[in-house]
């Protein structure tokens, strides 16, 4: 614990307990999108229609195009639970639903890597993904969640930190 | 061809290895041109090909690379794997930086305004047809295959087939600049070969004409020595004959009785003894002259008092002179030092001297000798200088380079009827300088002529040598 303490200090990268008992150190989970995207801000819940695919473009016209991690990947779990509200199966159901009777119009695609997320967005100009602090760079323009920015008290989205084996 | 023949002759004199020598340094001098030119035209070959290999290699890779560009964008449409698709828009991107910095580096390179125009327009298709890409990358990435296809045709076909004919212009003028280089290397190739035949021809020429020119100045040599041989033949034969009849008539006389009285004996004698020792005379110059032939030898040389030569050259010419009807002025300088030499080596040559100032004095019938010190031409030791002066018929400036050569004797000379030898300088300039000395002439036509005899002075250890010599000789006679 006194290691991981000591590397999220020396990262800078804002960590926090989610319980007083039972410590779990998290960092915030950083929404990205394509740098000629005109949007910076995104309330939770705009936040929440664009990734169960309610909400097809944006306002300059551009289709929206949604990047999610492999299923399993701890940012793709937070997105999943603190974002949706929902689980692995429900989203996919949600979504086979969605496309099959037209309400939702593409599919979320699929990434391997947090670079290839970064990636994508950079080539996309209506893709939107989540990424962590530390793979943001300036190819990608972060987004503010109701008003706050990743490193700010109160951010709401936030993930575990992946301790490296 | 006088003049050519006059100079031949300069140059035969100076060796016809001058001639030679001027042909060395000019066919070294343009050798050295053409060898130049050569190493100029061998780098601009080199810097010709290096620059078209690499230049076609450039445009080569520019070409492809914009191809790389536009292939891996479609290569993106060929999957709906999303991980495959972003490593191809990588790739697309990458060779998209690379086709730019080609671009760039080819607007740095341009020359001329069509280049730069050129590059120009390059850059602005590229950049339209970037754009288009950017679209149909989206659109695959997005997933909009259709669409993707349909912005590709729409846009991106005719905007790369812009940058395609851009690319294949480049070639174009690249082409034509690498044929103008070749154009101006093969004409700077005619250039160096022209001149390679120039050299050769004018170094035939010139080494013909400087064989030609030696033959001609050995031949020009060897007629004027055998005329000069047969010159002197026939002026040696008229010098021997004219004392020889007159012996023989004196003699015819005597034999056929008749001489008479005791004192027309007395004179035929005084004749037969004049003519048999002018004869005597000239068989012994002539000997004399053979004997000098060789210019190594020398005679042994002794310190000799002025007074001591000037009285054996008046002694020598006394009768000459006072039959001839000349005076013989004497200005002695006082107190002269010894000179070094041989004593009847300076009494021929002044002899010499005195003989041809008699021959060739005019009316006038003076004759000047005069003995003075004076500082050396090449040494600071100082020499002793005896002058013969007349004020006769003088020497035209142009005989003065031939009067000391042997055989030599003036048109002017021939045509007035004076006999002689043509021996007499030649044979008084090689005792001169047999003794170290020298022989020098001063004259003007019909002013008259001064010959002035250059001896070494002796030092004191010449004197002291003299004198133990002739101390040793009297305890030997003793």
């Amino acid at each position: 614990m006194v290691l991981l303490q000591e590397s999220c200090a020396n990262s800078g990268r804002a960590v926090a307990f989610s319980s007083a008992d039972q410590p779990n150190p998290t960092e915030p989970l950083v929404i990205v999108v394509n740098r000629s995207n005109p949007v910076d801000e995104l309330s939770f819940d705009e936040l929440r229609r664009i990734f169960l695919g309610n909400r097809s473009h944006w306002p300059n016209g551009r289709r929206i195009t949604l990047v999610m991690r492999e299923p399993g990947e701890p940012e793709r779990k937070t997105v999943l639970r603190d974002v949706c509200g929902m689980n692995e199966d429900q989203f996919k159901n949600h979504f086979v639903h969605g496309l099959f009777t037209g309400e939702i119009l593409v599919s979320p695609k699929i990434l391997a890597s947090p670079v290839g997320v970064r990636k994508f967005v950079f080539n996309v100009p209506g893709a939107i993904g989540y990424l962590r602090g530390v793979d943001v760079d300036d190819s990608v323009k972060v987004v503010r969640i109701d008003e706050l920015l990743p490193d700010d008290k109160g951010y709401k989205l936030r993930t575990q930190i992946q301790v490296a084996n | 061809m006088p003049l050519v023949d006059q100079w031949l002759s300069a140059a035969s004199r100076h060796n016809a290895v001058l001639l030679l020598f001027v042909v060395c340094c000019g066919v070294t001098v343009i050798g050295a041109l053409v060898i130049r030119d050569m190493q100029q035209a061998n780098t601009e070959a080199q810097k010709m090909y290096k620059s078209s290999v690499n230049g076609l290699q450039e445009i080569g890779e520019l070409q492809y690379d914009a191809q790389e560009t536009r292939r891996t964008t479609l290569y993106a449409l060929t999957t709906t794997d999303s991980n495959l698709q972003v490593e191809y828009a990588d790739q697309t991107r990458e060779a998209d930086r690379r086709v730019r910095s080609g671009i760039a580096e080819y607007g740095r390179q341009a020359k001329g305004s069509q280049e730069l125009a050129l590059a120009d327009r390059l850059n602005r298709d590229w950049t339209a047809y970037l754009g288009v890409r950017d679209e149909v990358l989206a659109s695959i990435l997005e997933g909009s295959t259709s669409e993707a296809v349909s912005l590709d045709l729409k846009g991106g076909v005719p905007a790369f087939e812009k940058v395609r004919q851009d690319l294949n212009e480049v070639k174009r003028l690249f082409g034509e600049d690498a044929s103008r280089e070749q154009a101006s290397l093969a004409e700077s190739s005619r250039r160096s070969s022209s001149r390679m035949v120039g050299i050769l021809s004018f170094t035939f020429l010139l080494s013909t004409a400087a064989v030609w020119a030696i033959q001609r100045s050995q031949m020009l040599g060897r007629m004027q020595l055998a005329n000069l041989q047969m010159e002197f033949v026939a002026s040696v034969s008229h010098e021997l004959r004219t004392p020889l009849a007159v012996i023989r008539s004196a003699a015819d006389n005597i034999a056929d009785g008749l001489v008479k009285n005791m004192d027309a004996l007395h004179r035929y004698g005084v004749i037969l003894q004049h003519q048999s020792r002018s004869m005597g005379e000239l068989v012994d110059q002539i000997l004399l002259f053979a004997s000098t032939e060789d210019r190594n030898k020398r005679v042994s040389l002794q310190p000799l008092a002025v007074e001591q030569i000037v009285e054996s050259v008046l002694s020598d010419t006394e009768v000459l002179v006072r039959d001839a009807g000349f005076t013989l002025d004497l200005e002695v300088d006082p107190a002269l030092p010894h000179a070094l030499g041989d004593l009847s080596g300076i009494t021929q040559c002044l002899r010499n001297l005195v003989g041809n100032a008699v021959k060739y004095g005019g009316a006038d019938r003076r004759i000047l000798l005069r003995a003075f010190a004076s500082a050396s031409r090449d040494s600071s030791r100082g020499e002793l200088q005896i002058s013969i002066t007349d004020r006769g018929i003088g020497i035209d400036s142009s005989e003065i380079v031939h009067i000391f050569d042997p055989f030599y004797r003036s048109p002017r000379v021939h045509a007035s009827q004076i006999h002689g030898t043509g021996l007499g300088l030649a044979l008084a300039k090689r005792i001169a300088e047999s003794m170290g000395g020298s022989l020098t002439v001063i004259s003007q036509l019909s002013a008259g002529s001064t010959f002035t005899l250059h001896l070494q002075i002796s030092k004191g250890e010449d004197l002291q040598t003299v004198a133990n010599e002739e101390r040793q000789s009297r305890m030997s006679l003793t």
